[in-house]
């Protein structure tokens, strides 16, 4: 390990650098960026959920005042090529299936569009957008998808034998005969355990919605070609993507994420066909081009995830050790056109995921992935891993009250002890005290005294539950799982300047969306050269200036991007030393002879031999003679760090919830977690970034749903219908730690903003049926609803004789 | 259809001839350049990002028509304080981290804001309660309303005033 903490600006709650301007309105949002004479642009989009698509008369649209253009579909396959692109296409075997940024032909999901229209202002363009008019000849809608992978079912595309775009086993290898004999190992052992649990869990469409919809702004110049500011949270993988498809030279692409987001939590990670439109239409009509996307386009459209089915079996013997664990996934993965991750990828990481935490030595896994007439999933927080993280969290909860043991316990029992671990599916666990952190956890609930109170509030009427659940998460995505998965490299990197006055400027290729780079990173880079956070600048998200990275994902920020900082860090302060050495005759010396504190670069055996920081860059930057020999001049590096497997971040849950048993209704009295997030750079930074990802994972878990209905109409498409938690909703999440460093990264730090949604309904659930217990009241699907839970009561009530 | 309207934003007076449909939010944002208010949801009130305060009151300038603006004194977030000067409830914010992408911001601290004049000592609950009409995506809450509990003018020193006699609420 790097020592690196020499000034200490690591495991401080610094207030955020970009506080000032977000708190006095003065955020630089994608909708905030004005260019002159700028058109806007708006969507058309289908009422029907499959049809093929008549005339799409356009003409009373464009004579309305301050309308400009329109393209249709069928105009735009004429004029660039479809989305089926080597950057947007995973390495798995897959149907992927080509596709037009409009529709073409046929609509595959209500809401799809079709065309687009743009006009001098968002009414205008709106207004012509109404004004068209389309004849569909609507075809057989497909919604649910199991049944949608039966012989003979209507298919989705009719030139596909069937509606299945993905299916794969996670478990036995990639040969045929080695996996039938990887399923035959597993049937053994169910069909030798003390103890079989068999249920099928479902988890609901949702997503995490940011607050800021998607949208782009593009402009045209014969001169540099395409400047393009977009909402994304990996603006050089679009960069490739708008050049491929635009037949563009890279060189005439340059992809802007705005500084500011508004959130993103994986949905503004895909590649949209909205985006390539509005740049198509900058360089057709050589004037800029913008779409701010609207919130019900928003809800129709992305943000929808989760979505799967689960029949999960657990083997276990009486003493509540796992044996083996079979599971048969179904994903929903609506039309399943959407580069990088074709909606399947989402269900398909959560199967990879599904054994993790535990020490499980067996497992048949297999999933199933069909394409239904719904908007493609997009991704949310926790990728992929939600519903299976839900249905195992359950699933050994109900195992456990076969057994006649404390589901905490049980748990506990089958945690992974001994680092560095490979699940079965081959998850690296790369290292933790899984055991502690639980611990602490059952400790701040008073564990061991709850079940005699919680006997006591029964006899008062009084229904309490706690429920357990818990996750270990990915803490970035090395190459050696990126590339394959979606084709792109897992590195972090960055480059580092430091300019003459020593102040330290650093480049990020990712795309922040709240993450608080600007901050932490800033701590980190002052911490390692003994300046102050102050002096450190932190730019990303320009394709023009940064490296190539592949994006603010799979909570890369603290994990890939500071350890690249480090390592830059490190690379600089080596060469700052060996000036130093070269200025002041230090032979003999070596660059862990320097301290770098308090602004000054000192030499540990004499410190009257020292420099001031900005003194010693100037020197090296601007006095550019008597350059040691073979050194170059100049302060500038970048660094790559790529991990070799996975780092894992754990996290246990635990709520505590009280039930209505007259309507169902519950109440979160206490909600706390233990993480083992390793180094924390800023703690509160941290907190928060726990806090909301739990909130996410409660309001999913309660209230969000997507729903259609027969006819594929989307029903949830603002946020009446689509209910997001709200502040009175939900109760204080309490945060707690139980760290041990990460040994594969340079400062021992785990990252956070991935994995905390997952097992949140899981453990909101187990306490409802803790607390329910009397009833015998199981639930296995989501979302949480009173109607729902009041309906398991009644039932157990009637199974009790009333 | 059009109207001439003048509507004081931030103690500026802008005079503008706009359509009679034009949102208060769109008027503020692209009229007056003030993108400071923020669109988060199909103009239907329920995220809260376009909060602003008409008159001392916070209002969602989404719900709202321009001309329905015209002759009144609207606070945004720009006038809330200054870069320099961050009042209280803005440094609170900062201190507890009660933002992350910041998007949802204006709009809590101008609902907040208002709030927090009218409750100089909340309880948790209250601040929970108040904030039903504001979204937010990144924190899970719990900083905002300590953010908002501690800026509270009870936990800067002002005693609370016991309510008039023969209004004590029922026991």
């Amino acid at each position: 390990m790097t020592a690196i903490g020499e000034t200490g600006w690591i495991g401080r709650s610094l207030e955020r650098r970009e506080d000032a301007r977000l708190l006095t309105g003065r955020g630089e949002y994608l909708a905030d960026v004005r260019v002159p004479d700028c058109l806007h642009l708006c969507f058309v989009r289908s009422d029907h959920a499959h049809a093929k698509i008549g005339e799409i008369r356009l003409a009373a649209a464009l004579e309305m005042p301050g309308v400009v253009g329109a393209i249709t579909g069928a105009e735009l396959s004429t004029e660039m090529q479809g989305q089926k692109i080597p950057v947007l296409i995973p390495a798995f075997a897959a149907n992927y299936r080509q596709y037009w940024p409009l529709a073409v032909d046929e609509v595959y999901w209500h809401g799809e569009p079709l065309a687009a229209i743009v006009a001098d202002d968002k009414y205008a363009a709106e207004d012509a957008a109404a004004a068209a008019e389309v004849d569909y000849e609507p075809l057989p809608v497909v919604t649910d998808p199991e049944a949608a992978l039966r012989d003979g079912a209507p298919r989705v595309y009719d030139d596909w034998d069937n509606n299945e775009i993905f299916a794969t086993s996670y478990t036995g290898g990639f040969d045929p005969d080695q996996i039938a004999k990887n399923d035959a190992e597993v049937e053994a052992l169910f069909a030798k355990a003390d103890v079989v649990l068999k249920q099928r869990f479902h988890t609901q469409r949702c997503g995490v919605c940011p607050i800021e919809t998607r949208g782009a702004l593009a402009i045209w110049s014969e001169a540099d070609g395409l400047t393009v500011h977009l909402t994304t949270q990996r603006p050089h993988i679009e960069r490739l993507a708008l050049a491929d498809l635009l037949e563009l030279s890279t060189a005439e692409v340059r992809v802007i994420a705005p500084r500011d987001q508004g959130g993103g939590f994986g949905v503004k990670a895909p590649f949209y066909r909205e985006h390539v439109v509005v740049c198509h239409l900058a360089r057709k009509l050589g004037r800029p081009v913008r779409w701010v996307e609207t919130r019900e386009e928003h809800l129709m459209t992305v943000s929808q995830e989760r979505d799967q089915i689960h029949d999960l079996e657990i083997a276990a013997n009486k003493e509540g050790r796992i044996l083996a664990l079979r599971n048969r996934g179904i994903g929903d993965v609506g039309d399943g056109r959407q580069g990088v991750y074709w909606g399947f990828v989402m269900p398909s990481l959560g199967s990879v995921m599904l054994p993790n935490a535990y020490d499980i030595g067996h497992a048949d896994i297999k999933l199933r992935c069909a394409v239904t007439n719904k908007t493609c999933l997009s991704p949310s927080r926790s990728f992929g891993a939600l519903p299976t993280r839900f249905a195992l969290e359950r699933g050994l909860d109900m195992l456990a009250r076969r057994l006649g043991m404390e589901t905490a316990a049980l748990k506990r029992k089958n945690l992974v002890t001994e680092f560095p671990f490979t699940s079965v599916t081959g998850v690296h666990h790369d290292s933790g005290d899984y055991v502690r952190a639980w611990d602490a956890l059952l400790e701040r609930f008073d564990f061991a005294g709850f079940r005699a109170w919680q006997n006591e509030a029964r006899t008062s009427g009084r229904y309490i539950g706690i429920g357990f659940a818990c996750g270990a998460e990915f803490s970035g995505i090395p190459s050696d799982v990126l590339v394959p998965l979606e084709n792109q490299p897992g590195y972090g990197v960055v480059t580092m300047r430091i300019d003459p006055r020593g102040k330290v400027a650093i480049f990020e290729g990712d795309a922040p969306q709240g993450q608080s780079h600007e901050t932490t990173m800033a701590q980190v880079a002052a911490d390692a050269f003994g300046i102050h956070p102050d002096d450190v600048s932190v730019r990303h998200g320009d394709t023009g200036t940064t490296p190539l990275s592949s994006g603010t994902i799979g909570a890369r920020g603290a994990s890939y991007t500071v350890a690249a900082i480090a390592e830059a860090a490190s690379a600089l302060k080596a060469k700052m030393a060996r000036y130093m050495i070269h200025d002041h005759g230090l032979e003999g010396a070596s660059a862990d002879d320097f301290s770098f504190r308090d602004g000054a670069i000192i030499y540990e055996k004499d410190d009257n031999v020292r420099r001031d920081f900005a003194a010693l860059a100037d020197r090296i930057v601007m006095g550019s003679i008597n350059v040691p020999p073979g050194e170059d001049p100049g302060l500038e590096h970048t660094a790559y760090f790529e991990a070799p497997k996975p780092m894992i971040c754990f996290t246990a849950q635990a709520a505590k919830v009280e039930v209505d048993i007259e309507t169902g209704q519950f109440t979160i009295l206490d909600y706390a977690t233990c993480e083992d997030v390793g180094t924390v750079i800023n703690p509160i930074v941290v907190e928060g970034q726990v806090q909301g990802g739990v909130v996410q994972g409660m309001s999913n878990a309660m209230f969000e749903e997507f729903l259609y209905d027969e006819y594929g109409q989307q029903l949830t498409a603002d946020f009446e219908n689509y209910r997001l938690a709200s502040a009175a909703d939900v109760p204080t999440v309490t945060v707690g730690h139980s760290p041990t460093p990460c040994p594969d990264h340079p400062m021992g730090v785990r990252a956070v903003g991935e994995g905390r949604p997952g097992p949140v309904p899981g453990a909101l659930a187990n306490a409802i049926c803790d607390a329910l217990a009397p009833f015998g009241v199981e639930i296995t699907t989501l979302p949480l609803k009173p109607e729902m839970i009041l309906a398991l009561i009644e039932a157990g009530r009637a199974g009790n004789g009333g | 259809m059009e109207k001439t309207i003048t509507v004081t934003v931030n103690g500026t007076a802008y005079t503008r001839t706009v359509p009679l449909r034009l949102l208060l939010v769109d008027f503020i944002r692209d009229d007056c350049g003030l993108t400071g208010t923020h669109i988060g949801c199909t103009y239907e009130g329920r995220c809260g990002a376009c909060t602003v305060q008409i008159g001392g009151r916070a209002h969602k300038s989404c719900m709202k028509l321009a001309v329905q603006a015209d002759g009144k004194e609207v606070t945004t977030i720009e006038g809330l304080g200054s870069r320099d000067n961050l009042n209280r409830l803005q440094q609170a914010f900062s201190r507890y981290h009660a933002l992350q992408c910041g998007f949802c911001t204006s709009g809590i601290l101008m609902n907040a804001a208002e709030f927090l004049k009218e409750n100089i000592n909340p309880s948790e609950a209250e601040v929970r309660r108040a904030l039903v009409g504001n979204l937010c995506r990144c924190t899970g809450y719990s900083h905002i309303v300590e953010a908002i509990l501690a800026a509270s003018a009870v936990r800067h020193g002002v005693k609370p005033v016991p309510p008039p006699a023969g209004t004590e609420p029922d026991r």
